[in-house]
């Protein structure tokens, strides 16, 4: 983006993820305005005259006031609602994703807004026994073949996506799909999985995993600002490791068994293993990334953090 | 015969892929624990040996190209483990599997741990681009699922490999395996059958194990793709290259089967 910006907008405040970028964007830009919302309460972030947070509920009344209120010249999503264990919180989830996200990025058209980042997956591929290594950014999305719960995800991605190009000669749109984010901060699916003691693994697979450290991901997400045109990227390292490795380096005991068992058994104990039914596909085929065209633009330096050494901090952690 | 150095095959492995490691799971630790496993049945049982070491340069890597006998692919783990042994330095071959291979519990897993990788474009590639050397049977399972009439038949060989070598610029080494079809001497066919379990093949055998006959493989002389070739030329251009390798392969093995090693006379 060559033109000047000074209000930013970051939704999903609350996420470490977003706090971790917010702080590095007012260290590289101290003279913007950042604006976070989050439809949870917001806590742990020190008030500033530039850095200001509010709750809010997701829907396009709220959202068109904030808008109207403050001329946002850069918008994060990057509030998309994780995995949901409960049918309840399912219907939440793809209210928000969907129905939110087509919102915002209505908004962002009408109020100008210069440039559009938001943050996917690489869910959105799917985990299939068939995915070649190195997925690059043009394979089908194919999450929800199996798994109906991950519609959404597909869904707002494509979403985004359609409308990054239907807009491209308005606003700059940059959506990114990163790999497996994990950190001491974070606390998404896979950090958890990694972090609690004698969960499941499947003994009969050990699909390949690519790790992003949350301060690369949020360097990535500052960069991506100044330095990324509008397109889609992979966020991936290039380091591989096994599940199994990575279990290893985490040191972390798990219990071994076959998947068969591991699909039953997360039935029965789902209350009290948070770890999504349908992301178990996810930790038995491998789903990783091909990350040439963020390179290209970010260059080779683009990760600080190799997937060993991500995963020696979370132990540490 | 010389004693395996299974220590030293294991650092030299460990050289390669420790320091770079491999994307698709191969395991040089998992995979020298196998092969200790194997290696009485490719030394004892199936007598391998391996003919035409001095065609395989080693400043270079390449598409081998095999006919697929035997049923069952153990054609591709014997030629894998012969590249590995009696090679020096070892060859780490990557043999290019069939895509239900890598769903099935355990059985994915080992292979990839032992240097398999599901055999599609995108990794072909990419397995090209980082100097390995591809085992592929470009016959398909048509090739390893033939009745006992139709044994040592070389099927038509699919263009998607030579594509991918012309991207590459990756020379072509064509090798033959004979004494893989004496593994299950009276097989048959149903194709009815394997299409209404929706598997690729069901042979129908007297034997229910392989058995112990002889095993040569033969390396010829590397095919080198002409340099003003384009991977997208047409079929045309292609196919008279493939005609050339596949003539080339059977060649090879109609001189393997007037030298075949019987089952009583090993050596």
């Amino acid at each position: 983006m060559k033109s000047e910006f000074k209000n930013i907008l970051i939704i999903g405040i609350q996420g470490a993820l977003s706090k971790i970028t917010a702080e590095l964007l007012l260290k590289k830009y101290p003279k913007i305005n950042i604006y976070g919302v989050d439809s949870r309460s917001v806590s742990d972030i020190i008030p500033r005259d530039n850095y200001i947070v509010t709750k809010i509920k997701y829907n396009r009344t709220n959202f068109e006031k904030i808008f109207r209120e403050n001329h946002f010249d850069i918008v994060f999503h990057l509030g998309r609602l994780g995995h949901a264990s409960r049918n309840q919180d399912l219907n939440k989830r793809i209210d928000v994703n969907l129905i939110g996200t087509n919102a915002i990025l209505e908004l962002c058209q009408k109020f100008q807004t210069k440039k559009v980042i938001i943050l996917s997956t690489h869910h959105v591929y799917g985990a299939i026994s068939d995915n070649s290594m190195f997925l690059p950014e043009d394979s089908p999305l194919r999450a929800s073949f199996k798994f109906p719960e991950l519609r959404d995800v597909v869904e707002m991605d494509q979403m985004c996506t359609n409308w990054m190009w239907k807009h491209q000669e308005s606003i700059e749109t940059v959506v990114l799909r990163p790999a497996n984010i994990i950190g001491p901060q974070i606390n998404n699916s896979i950090t958890q999985y990694l972090k609690t003691p004698l969960a499941p693994m499947p003994m009969d697979f050990n699909p390949m995993f690519q790790f992003v450290h949350e301060f690369d991901m949020a360097q990535i997400l500052v960069r991506s600002i100044e330095e990324l045109p509008t397109g889609i990227y992979n966020v991936a390292n290039d380091e591989v490791i096994s599940l199994h490795d990575a279990v290893k380096t985490v040191n972390i005991k798990k219990i071994q068994m076959p998947i068969i068992a591991l699909e039953q058994i997360a039935k029965i104990i789902s209350p009290l293993w948070k770890f999504p039914r349908y992301l178990i596909d996810y930790i038995k085929f491998s789903t990783t990334l091909d990350n040439t065209f963020l390179k290209k633009h970010l260059g080779e330096d683009a990760f600080r953090f190799k997937a060993k050494e991500a995963l020696e901090l979370l132990k540490l952690n | 015969m010389n004693k395996v150095n299974f220590s030293l095959l294991e650092k030299q492995l460990k050289e390669k892929y420790e320091t770079r490691n491999d994307p698709w799971g191969f395991s040089p630790e998992k995979a020298i624990t196998d092969l200790k496993l194997l290696y009485p049945l490719y030394r004892y049982y199936f007598n391998v040996k391996l003919h035409g070491v001095e065609n395989f340069d080693h400043s270079k890597n390449y598409m081998v190209i095999s006919n697929h006998t035997g049923q069952i692919p153990i054609d591709a783990l014997l030629i894998c483990t012969a590249f590995f042994l009696e090679l020096n330095p070892p060859i780490v071959l990557r043999p290019l599997v069939e895509r239900f291979l890598s769903g099935l519990p355990f059985l994915g897993k080992w292979s990839s741990e032992g240097g398999a990788v599901l055999g599609d474009r995108q990794n072909c590639l990419n397995l090209l681009k980082r100097e390995e050397s591809l085992l592929v049977f470009p016959e398909g399972v048509r090739g390893i699922a033939k009745s006992s009439k139709n044994h040592y038949e070389l099927q038509p060989f699919t263009k998607g490999f030579i594509r991918m070598a012309l991207q590459t610029k990756t020379p072509i080494l064509p090798i033959a395996v004979i004494g893989a079809e004496e593994f299950y001497p009276f097989v048959f066919h149903s194709k009815k059958l394997a299409n209404f379990l929706r598997v690729p093949a069901i042979p129908l055998s007297l034997n229910l194990l392989p058995l112990p006959s002889p095993v040569d493989i033969y390396i010829g002389s590397p095919y080198q793709l002409p340099l003003e070739l384009s991977p997208d030329s047409p079929d045309e251009e292609i196919e008279k290259h493939i005609l050339n390798i596949s003539d080339e392969v059977n060649s090879m093995i109609e001189q393997g089967l007037k030298n075949k090693r019987s089952f009583l006379k090993r050596n």
